[in-house]
């Protein structure tokens, strides 16, 4: 076998799946009877059902992806992740409706926030390591939550009923620009994973992949682990912005729920699902989880979450390697397999 | 001594800064809001330390960061709730746990049994797989028809808010009994006992070479011979029990109430680690996953069992004397009236919130310290904090310490959870809130110390009581005539604050081990 290299080989499944998605819409638009021009057009109830569906998927991947960086990658297990998430989504709702700022202006403003955010992290990054940070993350979350929360703030975070009627710029209204929406979401999920890929493999990346198994060890061999460690955070705190922007501007209100310490489990759930620290275990966990949640609820109604917590201890115990990781590990004993099966089908020459 | 003192010189002078501050914040007052304020925090401190130190023990021997712990608080006040409200509730549960029970502690009996099989390695997992799924499918079944008398979350009346509020004005409402009407009561027992027998035997079959070197002799069987006896007997004399129950005084209730959580702990606690923990001692981080799904899993349970909304666990009548002598001035007259509140300094004192709850806490800390230092358990899990290998190569059985600990922590903050329903309410965040607490305090004094949890607690209780004191009173900024009122949700941030700034200091907490 000769060993290909370029983008597009070692990418396959990644662009696969971007013309997939890019398609899907115009596929699904012809089961209802509506021609690839009318999707075009934003109309069709159920290929627009269908891209919400799909924006949501972007979005928890997107967030899942930067979850996987921090923990999966460099081993900080970070249970204030939700707080880069939500920071970034309340920030673009308040900057649009009460300040009124330019949209340009506030995609800067939520990134230069995300960053700073990030180094905020880091303070306590040089000195604290292992359980100790996640507590660290822990309470620093927290108290967000709580301040998103609390009354006196009620004027800009709208307290526990969330925050409503944020105007959305009209070029990319999810209600009557769907379409563009779904695919900004997807490029910038696929751009972002293509990005994730090159970092991990760059030697930056590698340094954090040997951060998480021996920091000592790293630290060693001459490497100044917390400049690494800054290095990820902002990348992961960028990431999960931009899923928060994304979900500030599709949903119709912010509610504080993406603030608490559920919605880090959520993204540690599905990290989990797909793989912890194979990326492209992120993405397949949100399709897996959102699907499943969008389908218990509507069967099964409040008791969904219930079971999508019983999966999830069932996945801790059982399939820690996720979807993605048990494949990989399989692959190397169903390989050999496949090339018999393939072999009694192929002529020998 | 000298090498002492500079050896923790860091956490000395944070001591000494932060005793400063409540100093200085208490000039401010006057003598009588300083006692209540002191008295509030050391009661905040002392259910913060409950949870705090079942963590810190848990975290100490186990390495497991126990993040259910929370809503463990919470279990336990729920469910000490429920045996104080509506004790027919609480009876009627009791049969089929107990017959569980029975029929799931015969597994050590099962085991050799199960030992002696022959069977191939692949069938023998397929075969116990089946066997335990087919128990829970029989134990689902019998226990969907089981009749148990329950609140009605969709009705208001029946709703636990107003068998809450009825029980505070002192008129129980006596609910109507429930009858086995889909299940015969024999076969309902013995359905329940069978099912979980069955499943027992299917774990037995499971993990056979662990049970392998049991020898049987009748103490095997006297554990589950009274839970069965217990099950039996709380069904035949279900009416009779329930009656007496809603007759007694509210304190004995409430001793019972507090017992039955602290059981439930232990009992959670246990079955946690055996099932669940156990597999996980190799990976730790998941361990850590773990207990935060379980936690929320078990909030989603609580809030499905017992509802959303906010409802209050009257006192017991020890706590609630109005008449007489109240607000009384000297011991005397407290505990003749059973006074609600003492005067104290000028000051009304809530005697349960204020004084009750820090006195259980510091006997709970000397308890523990004792169990800890004095004891031959307590020797084991010194021992095992310290080298946990070398205790396991001494000959002692490490994995049944590790159980107990787990289930006295988890039993210690169902406790914390009991006591301190009463003055705080139910509410679905409480365990949130509380586990943040916790957390702090425990980062603030050291994650494996038990003293540190103890003066973590403490700050943490102290700070936010004068926190809250000062959002009501305000803090005059100096040159200028601003008055600054700290609002409700700066009062967990300036805890947080206080963790960051110790931790960015001393790593290891104020009094936790240097590494």
């Amino acid at each position: 076998m000769k060993n290909n290299s370029s983008f597009l080989t070692k990418n396959r499944g990644i662009l696969i799946f971007f013309a997939v998605m890019l398609l899907a819409p115009f596929l699904i638009g012809l089961f209802e009877g509506s021609t690839p021009l009318m999707i075009w057009g934003n109309q069709g109830s159920l290929s627009k059902f269908i891209e919400g569906l799909g924006i949501e998927i972007f979005i928890l991947a997107l967030f899942a992806l930067s979850f996987d960086l921090l923990f999966g990658i460099t081993g900080l297990l970070s249970f204030g992740h939700a707080m880069f998430f939500a920071v970034a989504a309340y920030l673009t709702g308040i900057a649009l409706k009460t300040l009124a700022m330019p949209f340009w202006g506030v995609v800067l403003l939520v990134l230069l926030a995300a960053i700073v955010q990030a180094l905020l992290f880091s303070l306590v990054l040089p000195r604290v390591k292992g359980i100790t940070f996640t507590l660290v993350s822990l309470g620093l979350a927290s108290v967000f939550h709580i301040i998103v929360m609390s009354s006196d703030m009620i004027n800009l975070t709208g307290a526990d009923v969330g925050l409503q009627g944020v105007p959305v710029p009209a070029f990319i209204s999810p209600v009557t620009e769907r379409l563009r929406f779904y695919v900004i979401a997807l490029t910038l999920l696929v751009a972002t994973y293509l990005f994730y890929r090159r970092f991990v493999a760059s030697p930056t990346g590698r340094v954090c992949v040997a951060i998480r198994e021996n920091e000592d060890r790293a630290k060693m061999l001459g490497y100044n682990t917390t400049i690494f460690k800054v290095v990820v955070m902002i990348i992961s705190s960028l990431t999960a912005a931009t899923a928060g922007m994304l979900h500030a501007l599709y949903q119709p209100s912010i509610s504080p729920s993406i603030a608490d310490l559920g919605f880090t489990v959520t993204g540690l759930l599905i990290v989990l699902i797909g793989g912890v620290g194979t990326l492209s275990g992120a993405i397949v966990g949100a399709f897996a989880f959102r699907l499943l949640d969008f389908t218990l609820r509507r069967f099964m109604g409040e008791s969904a979450s219930f079971i999508t917590g019983a999966i999830y201890v069932i996945f801790v115990l059982f399939v820690p390697y996720g979807i993605v990781g048990t494949i990989r590990m399989r692959q190397l004993r169903t390989k050999p397999g496949w090339q018999r099966l393939l072999g009694m089908v192929k002529p020998k020459n | 001594m000298k090498t002492n003192l500079r050896k923790n010189s860091k956490a000395i002078i944070i001591l000494v800064i932060i005793a400063a501050f409540l100093f200085v914040a208490a000039r401010g007052m006057s003598g009588r809001d300083v006692l209540i304020t002191v008295l509030r925090g050391f009661s905040t401190g002392s259910v913060t330390f409950l949870v705090a130190a079942g963590f810190s023990l848990i975290f100490g021997l186990l390495d497991v960061l126990n993040l259910a712990q929370g809503t463990l608080y919470m279990i336990g006040a729920y469910v000490g709730w429920t045996v104080y409200v509506r004790p027919d509730t609480f009876i009627d549960v009791l049969t089929p746990v107990l017959l569980i029970l029975a029929g799931f502690s015969l597994s050590a009996l099962w085991g050799r049994l199960a030992s002696r099989i022959q069977l191939a390695p692949k069938a023998r997992k397929i075969i116990s797989w089946l066997l335990i799924l087919a128990g829970l499918g029989l134990l689902a079944l019998v226990l969907t028809r089981y009749p148990i008398a329950i609140w009605n979350l969709n009705n208001y009346s029946e709703s636990p808010i107003t068998y809450s509020y009825m029980a505070d004005q002192g008129l129980r409402i006596i609910p109507a009994e429930v009858t086995f009407e889909k299940i015969s009561p024999f076969l309902a027992i013995a359905g329940l006992l069978v099912s979980s027998a069955i499943s027992a035997f299917g774990i037995a079959l499971l993990n056979r070479n662990e049970s392998r070197s049991q020898t049987i002799n009748w103490r095997k069987f006297l554990v589950p011979a009274l839970l069965l006896l217990g099950g039996i007997l709380a069904a035949v004399f279900n009416a009779q029990i329930t009656s007496w129950m809603f007759a007694m005084s509210t304190n004995w209730l409430f001793v019972i109430a507090i017992l039955i959580a602290i059981l439930s702990g232990v009992g959670l606690g246990a079955l946690m680690e055996t099932t669940l923990i156990r597999p996980l001692y190799s990976r730790p981080i998941y361990q850590l996953m773990l207990t935060l799904g379980l936690g929320t899993i078990g909030l989603q349970i609580v809030q499905a069992v017992w509802g959303r909304p906010e409802f209050v666990w009257p006192k017991p009548e020890f706590f609630t004397g109005t008449g007489g002598a109240c607000p009384a001035t000297n011991l005397a007259d407290l505990l003749e009236n059973n006074c609600s509140t003492v005067f104290l300094l000028g000051g009304r004192v809530r005697v349960y919130d204020e004084i009750f709850i820090p006195i259980v806490g510091i006997i709970v800390l000397i308890v523990v310290w004792i169990l800890l230092k004095r004891s031959r358990i307590g020797m084991i899990i010194r021992a095992g904090v310290q080298d946990r290998q070398m205790v396991e190569a001494l000959g002692i059985n490490v994995r049944r310490v590790f159980t107990l600990v787990f289930a006295l922590g988890v039993g210690l903050a169902t406790f914390g959870g009991a006591l301190a329903a009463p003055s705080t309410g139910l509410t679905p965040v409480m365990g949130e809130r509380l586990l943040l607490s916790a957390l702090i305090a425990l980062a603030i004094g050291g994650l494996t110390s038990f003293p540190g949890a103890a003066l973590g607690s403490l700050l943490v209780g102290l700070i936010q009581q004068f926190m809250i004191k000062y959002g009501q009173i305000g803090i005059p900024l100096p040159f200028t005539d601003v008055v600054f009122k700290p609002s409700p949700p700066l009062v967990p941030a300036s805890t947080v604050l206080l963790m960051v700034i110790v931790l960015l200091i001393l790593p290891g907490g104020l009094l936790g081990s240097k590494e």
